[in-house]
């Protein structure tokens, strides 16, 4: 698909996949139908599509909590035939250990890896840093704000140290100007750890300042559309938007998108006439 | 807040003075209801003698080994049917059938089976109080969110893993809150035993006061059992605060 997978295999590919799910007695609804992509390693690539797209089955069958109906998906080349621990999730819940204190939080995947205890000590103060928590190791997650919680969940995922981030609309719960500032968290973290990532959103924007390909995804049934390969130079920064490049690439994108959405209205529109 | 305070008071105030206005003055007979100053002079006495304090002792010691029992039993077993459905299964018929049935129901049967001494007593406490251990677990490891035990999982959690420390934790305060609802429910199982069949404990002094026509006796008693009941309360939620701290920050 791009040119830097097709040198080395992709470190995450589906292949052909599709995914049935059975609505009571009528045929069952493909929520993902024949759907191929490949991610380079590390690549930031964004699916980016409306609700209801399947975007979130696709990156649920990434991370192996669901099984493909056909096709497969492959990381390293090998069949994700269960919930992968190398494919870590950020989720947009956060998906916290309300029990757990910060500290308790970023800890957990280093303890079922068995490392020991003055370890994961270390490791955490180090991810706890990076995504500027300190201070806050012994807070409890209700304790912290929406933005500091989807923080510590990138921490805890980061420290499991997984080849691949998948990321399901992280910064969808937050509000506009926190969502900024953790975009800008994400794209130094990522660049400086060259992460691959998989990121979901549904906003041009966000799949803009962050992603280096943007997969437009299709609905009913969920498909790739067209991949973009997104040229604005990195290191990047929310101000990005701003340049005349940005402008040109959000129309190009937005034109694509609304195909879609207009589709979608009308395909509703028609059941709900019908 | 103040005033709020002061309102409390003040109405206890006013109840107690109603009270005694109402027993001194002889708007109501002694025959019917004792004054406020009898009442407490017969606390005085039993507790002088000693009886109060081993009929609280007596009636305690059968709740909490009946409840530690049920809890026990119960416990394990909700958590089991929650993620193991035969057990659900098997088990479920039961609980319908036994739910309805008031813990009174069992003192035929118990008397039969163990005598009126203190295995009866714990026995009913036990049967009056392990059901709704079971139905509260199972309803607390039920609601834990899917999206947690994912999340662990995703982290390289197995499955011993997830139960003991995602499972267990995040229902953990849903166990706990049905202990303190049931602790409740087994202090009136206990004493409805005392009152058929005893000779230690609250219920059966209520029952002696009555025989006696002690009717001062009969309020001391109802008293002590709030004051009990009131004062174990107190101390779970302590429990419950040292037991779960991040549950503080909850909203």
């Amino acid at each position: 698909m791009g040119a830097a997978s097709a040198l080395s295999t992709p470190i995450l590919a589906a292949e052909h996949v599709t995914k049935l799910y059975p609505v009571g007695r009528r045929a069952p609804v493909a929520a993902v139908r024949d759907l191929s992509m490949e991610v380079a390693e590390g690549e930031f690539v964004c699916l980016l599509g409306a609700s209801g797209c399947g975007k979130t089955t696709m990156l649920n069958m990434f991370a192996g909590f669901v099984q493909p109906t056909k096709g497969r998906v492959l990381l390293q080349g090998s069949p994700i035939t269960r919930i992968e621990p190398r494919c870590g999730m950020v989720f947009q819940s956060y998906a916290l250990f309300p029990w757990k204190t910060v500290q308790g939080n970023v800890e957990f995947g280093l303890k079922m890896q068995g490392v020991s205890a003055a370890e994961r000590r270390r490791r955490a103060k180090w991810f706890i840093e990076l995504v500027h928590l300190q201070g806050f190791e012994r807070h409890y997650p209700a304790e912290l704000s929406g933005g500091m919680q989807q923080r510590v969940s990138l921490a805890r995922v980061l420290a499991a140290d997984p080849v691949v981030l998948l990321m399901d609309e992280p910064f969808a719960a937050l509000d506009a100007m926190t969502r900024q500032a953790m975009q800008e968290e994400l794209l130094r973290i990522q660049e400086a750890s060259r992460k691959t990532v998989v990121f979901i959103t549904h906003s041009i924007d966000e799949a803009l300042i962050l992603a280096d390909r943007i997969a437009v995804m299709s609905a009913r049934p969920g498909r790739v559309k067209t991949v973009l390969k997104n040229t604005l130079p990195r290191p990047r920064h929310v101000s990005v938007q701003l340049s005349t490049e940005y402008a040109a690439l959000k129309a190009e994108v937005w034109g694509l998108v609304e195909e879609e959405v207009q589709g979608h209205i009308e395909a509703t529109v028609t059941r709900a006439g019908g | 807040m103040l005033a709020r305070v002061c309102l409390r008071i003040g109405s206890v105030a006013a109840f107690l003075l109603l009270w005694h206005v109402a027993t001194t003055w002889g708007w109501v007979s002694g025959v019917f209801l004792p004054s406020p100053a009898e009442v407490v002079a017969q606390a005085i006495a039993l507790i002088r003698d000693g009886e109060l304090w081993s009929s609280i002792l007596v009636s305690s010691g059968r709740v909490f080994a009946g409840f530690a029992l049920a809890g026990v039993v119960a416990v394990p077993l909700g958590i089991v049917m929650a993620v193991w459905w035969p057990a659900k299964a098997i088990v479920d018929p039961f609980i319908s059938l036994l739910r309805p049935l008031p813990s009174i129901t069992w003192i035929p049967l118990t008397i039969l089976w163990l005598g009126i001494g203190e295995e009866q007593k714990v026995a009913i406490v036990f049967l009056g109080s392990w059901i709704y251990i079971l139905v509260y677990t199972l309803a607390a490891v039920t609601r834990v969110d899917p999206v947690l035990v994912r999340a662990a999982r995703n982290l390289g959690a197995g499955d011993v893993a997830v139960m003991t420390q995602v499972i267990l934790p995040a229902a953990l305060p849903g166990i706990i809150s049905g202990l303190k609802i049931t602790l409740a429910i087994s202090w009136s199982c206990v004493l409805s035993a005392e009152l058929v069949a005893a000779q230690s404990g609250l219920g059966a002094l209520i029952w002696q006061g009555k025989d006696w026509g002690n009717l001062a006796l009969v309020l001391v008693g109802m008293v002590c059992i709030s004051i009990t009941v009131l004062v174990t309360d107190a101390i779970v939620a302590r429990l419950e605060r040292i037991l779960l701290p991040w549950e503080r920050h909850r909203r």
